[in-house]
């Protein structure tokens, strides 16, 4: 428009700049100040230099959380992206039944992930009566799923997958959407095997789509607190205490603020290095 | 009756057209099974009455209705809860239409210096875990005695949502024809009024869009609430749903009802405006 018009385009932007300033940078910025002094119960008692860091690193809790974070999301990234991309196949087409199931399988992405994970843990509990009596038959009708560290982390990344499966289809269901219907009536023309194309055809053209709902899905597992808050607790002895539910204990429990911020830091680094590598490795691995 | 060709009538075909349909329907009806039946399960054991939640082995249906969790529930104020989420919710979606609307129009429709800076931030923004952002927030919120208020949740939910809904206002308006702005503006319409009385009534889908998403993140959200909020006067639905978890121990009736309430709103709305959401779940976002 107008190029007189660039004061109002600033003042229209006054608004958005103060409330990302106030509630998104300005919280980055004096975490990281928190992250240098030693701070207990809310009181800044000292500037301590990187202390803090050094004992979020040599600590073995953290250690231990930072592995369950590698486990827990890349099998959740797998199984997800898996199950989001053959709805998506399976879903492809706009007759009214498959825009149903589409509906049908969104709901679970819609409702509140603490109560997912609480109607989950409803069914995985022993009092639900559920599993004993699924599990029975195969002689494991004693076992509690959420006592036993292997089967806490399944449930734990079944939760994930129960949950975000549909936000992978619909990624991938306007990615498939997008590509243009030409090209594959070309090649089955040509005699092209599904697979073939598949394979040859649409896997290339989804590149993007793929790549962000990769990414997409990574970050949202890497930083979720309810799953494993809700569902596990953490629990049994720390198995599925991933870094997030790490810090949020380090800063609301122990009231430990200057370590949490520390290793908030660290997290927030962590993320921003870990969208960077992928962004590069998928530039390299441009024919996939 | 009609043009089209009788269908060959061999049974063999008819037989593998009758098998094919209900070999679709079968898988269609497992993932149904899959995506619903822990919410039907849940709505299920909140009808039981106390005795028969525990029982083993489990019955599907309750074998009497009864509605006394539910009134337990409200009986403990959760009428609070719901107005508490309700209030917060609208108010995070009309503070971030408004200063959305403003931003996204002022990067969709002006040049001027910092405009890339501004698109670029609007992503970067996007991409921070909110997990990293809680410690520090709640030492921000504290300081300026915003802690353990509905104003507070207002501000942090409009603040973390305000990139997605500029960008996807943003896309819309770009969409729109931009001769009939400069019309009015000829017509001496200042730019604000222009936006208001033109761009906006024409930009209803996207806006209804936007507004979605940051009604389902807000109404939805435990882990913001949980740790900006202390007392019962702020609490919001799911963290009151959470604290349950922890008053009744093992009373699941009154915790399954209550999780039934929270999700009858959202699955309303979702009905209502699904084609909305879907949208834009994917807006901008795939086409990279």
């Amino acid at each position: 428009m107008r190029r007189a018009d660039w004061p109002v385009a600033y003042q229209m932007l006054v608004p958005a700049l103060l409330l990302e300033g106030a509630f998104v940078l300005a919280p980055l910025a004096i975490g990281f100040w928190y992250s240098l002094h030693n701070v207990r119960f809310f009181r800044m008692r000292s500037f301590v230099w990187l202390d803090n860091y050094w004992s979020i690193i040599t600590s073995p809790l953290v250690v231990n959380s930072l592995v369950v974070t590698v486990i827990f999301s890349v099998a959740a990234l797998v199984l997800t992206f898996a199950i989001g991309f053959g709805l998506a196949v399976w879903l492809q087409r706009d007759t009214a039944g498959h825009v149903a199931m589409r509906a049908i399988v969104l709901v679970p992405y819609m409702i509140a992930m603490l109560v997912g994970s609480m109607l989950l843990k409803w069914i995985f509990a022993q009092e639900s009566g559920l599993t004993p009596l699924l599990l029975g038959p195969f002689g494991y009708g004693n076992v509690s799923i959420l006592s036993d560290p292997k089967t806490a982390m399944a449930a734990l990344v079944y939760n994930a997958m129960w949950r975000d499966s549909a936000f992978a289809m619909i990624m991938l269901l306007a990615g498939l959407k997008s590509l243009p219907v030409q090209i594959f009536q070309a090649a089955r023309v040509d005699g092209a095997s599904p697979f073939y194309i598949f394979r040859r055809i649409t896997l290339p053209l989804l590149r993007i789509p793929i790549l962000i709902t990769l990414v997409r899905l990574f970050i949202h597992f890497i930083n979720t607190l309810t799953f494993p808050l809700i569902l596990t607790g953490g629990g049994p002895a720390n198995a599925t205490e991933t870094v997030v539910l790490r810090m949020f204990r380090l800063g609301f429990q122990d009231n430990v603020l200057g370590q949490a911020n520390a290793l908030a830091v660290l997290i927030f680094a962590g993320n921003i290095i870990l969208v960077a590598v992928l962004l590069l490795l998928f530039r390299q691995a441009k024919r996939l | 009756m009609s043009f089209v060709p009788e269908a060959p009538a061999s049974t063999a075909w008819r037989r593998r057209v009758m098998a094919r349909r209900l070999g679709r329907l079968a898988v269609n009806g497992a993932i149904a099974i899959i995506a619903l039946f822990p919410i039907l399960w849940g709505l299920s054991s909140s009808l039981k009455p106390s005795a028969q939640i525990a029982e083993y082995p489990p019955s599907l249906l309750p074998r009497a209705v009864t509605f006394e969790h539910y009134l337990r529930v409200f009986n403990d104020n959760v009428g609070h809860y719901i107005f508490n989420s309700a209030l917060v919710s609208t108010g995070a979606v009309a503070l971030c239409l408004i200063v959305g609307a403003l931003g996204g129009y002022a990067l969709a429709r002006f040049t001027f210096r910092g405009r890339g800076v501004m698109m670029v931030m609007t992503v970067a923004i996007m991409s921070i875990p909110i997990a990293s952002l809680l410690v520090p927030t709640f030492t921000t919120l504290s300081t300026i005695g915003l802690i353990d208020t509905r104003l507070g949740l207002i501000l942090l939910y409009a603040a973390y949502q305000l990139p997605i809904v500029i960008w996807m206002l943003y896309g819309y308006f770009l969409s729109l024809p931009v001769e009939i702005e400069q019309a009015a503006r000829i017509d001496g319409c200042s730019p604000y009024r222009t936006l208001r009385k033109v761009v906006l009534p024409l930009s209803r889908p996207g806006l209804v869009a936007a507004a979605l998403f940051v009604l389902v993140f807000s109404w939805n959200d435990f882990v913001v609430a949980v740790t900006m909020t202390s007392s019962e006067q702020a609490r919001t639905l799911p963290v009151a749903i959470y604290f349950y978890l922890g008053f009744y121990g093992r009373e699941w009736g009154p915790l399954l009802a209550a999780s039934i309430i929270s999700i009858i709103p959202i699955i309303g709305v979702f009905i209502v405006l699904q084609r909305y959401f879907m949208s834009g779940l994917t807006g901008g976002g795939v086409k990279g």
